[in-house]
């Protein structure tokens, strides 16, 4: 950290990085687009907000290499607060 | 019988033609019998790296066009023994070579030298398929930025799709000092997304600069880091365990350190 960051309180330009490539991995791996991800992201999310409570924005999707096959990842941050309905 | 290592990135200019012409001195450094293969077609640049473009007589267009014989157009390097070159004909084109023949050449220079090494075109056509014809592993180089992982991505999809299951991953260029400020992303973050086995990481080395001008591989001046790491990752691919050392951080000492040894 350098002495003009903490005064400025902008997002490190290496998670974004990361965001970003997690983004265009996933559409590469998967051939969908942008939209279609976002749609499935809020279609899984309803389906489990029946059960549980998620903001929509904690949820992230991804495709994972395991070996030689992919596999679709999704995360529910789920806390303490999140109780079962 | 040695082995055919194909060193590919997808995109260009991450430091394939430099971790090539180093990984082949260094392996050559610790006695193994070595033979780098240009397979950049058109564009070659592997004998300008290893500083021996004045020697180049044949090429790799001349054996499959039976000109010469394969030993006759292999170039040697006189600074480490058992270590050649077969340079790239640079008035062809990429598709002027056939991938069965590029395999014909791998396969007879494996019967003789431990690594077969080759220097893959940027791209995913046909020159880096004629590259990747006749290799048994590959090397992946990336850096650590989202457009040059984000090809390696899906260069390790077509690897994989031939057939090819030994893939690892070489990490470029990365910098101890700017990841630990948050502007580029960590050794951890890269292998998170691309899920391959790590063969090592080489530090951002300004020394690649000059040993390039030179024609010189950095591997022939034993203090700079980079240089170090490729030792390292030359002697993991003769299947030695050796740890992969987390990065310092470049400060006045190391530069320091460093600026002694490349002068002396």
């Amino acid at each position: 950290m350098n002495f003009r960051s903490l005064f400025t309180r902008k997002s490190k330009s290496s998670s974004i990085a990361t965001q970003r490539l997690q983004l265009v991995l996933t559409q590469d791996r998967f051939e969908v687009g942008e939209d279609s991800m976002k749609k499935l992201q809020i279609e899984l999310t309803e389906v489990l907000a029946k059960y549980f409570e998620f903001t929509m924005n904690s949820v992230k999707m991804s495709l994972k290499r395991e070996g030689n096959s992919y596999v679709l990842m999704a995360d529910f941050p789920y806390n303490q607060s999140n109780k079962l309905r | 019988m040695g082995k055919v290592i194909v060193i590919t990135s997808g995109k260009g200019g991450v430091g394939k033609t430099t971790s090539t012409a180093n990984l082949g001195t260094a392996l050559a450094m610790i006695r193994k019998t070595v033979v780098m293969v240009d397979a950049d077609i058109g564009l070659r640049n592997l004998d300008v790296v290893m500083g021996l473009e004045s020697r180049v007589v044949y090429t790799s267009m001349d054996v499959i066009e039976k000109r010469c014989d394969l030993d006759k157009a292999l170039v040697k390097d006189r600074r480490v023994e058992d270590l050649m070159l077969l340079a790239a004909s640079q008035r062809n084109r990429k598709d002027d070579i056939k991938p069965e023949q590029m395999q014909v050449i791998c396969e007879k220079l494996k019967q003789e030298y431990d690594f077969v090494l080759v220097d893959s075109p940027a791209g995913i056509e046909q020159g880096f398929h004629n590259a990747a014809a006749g290799a048994d592993e590959a090397i992946i180089i990336t850096t650590p930025d989202v457009s040059a992982i984000r090809d390696a991505d899906r260069i390790i999809g077509l690897l994989q799709h031939q057939g090819i299951e030994s893939i690892s991953l070489v990490l470029n260029r990365l910098s101890p000092t700017l990841v630990k400020d948050g502007n580029m992303m960590s050794k951890n973050d890269v292998l998170d997304h691309l899920n391959i086995d790590l063969l090592g990481v080489v530090p951002e080395d300004t020394g690649v600069i000059a040993s390039t001008n030179r024609g010189v591989p950095l591997v022939h001046n034993d203090g700079s880091p980079g240089a170090a790491a490729y030792m390292r990752i030359a002697r993991r691919m003769t299947g030695q365990r050796v740890p992969i050392p987390e990065m310092r951080e470049e400060n006045f000492m190391s530069n320091l350190l460093n600026w002694f040894s490349r002068n002396k």
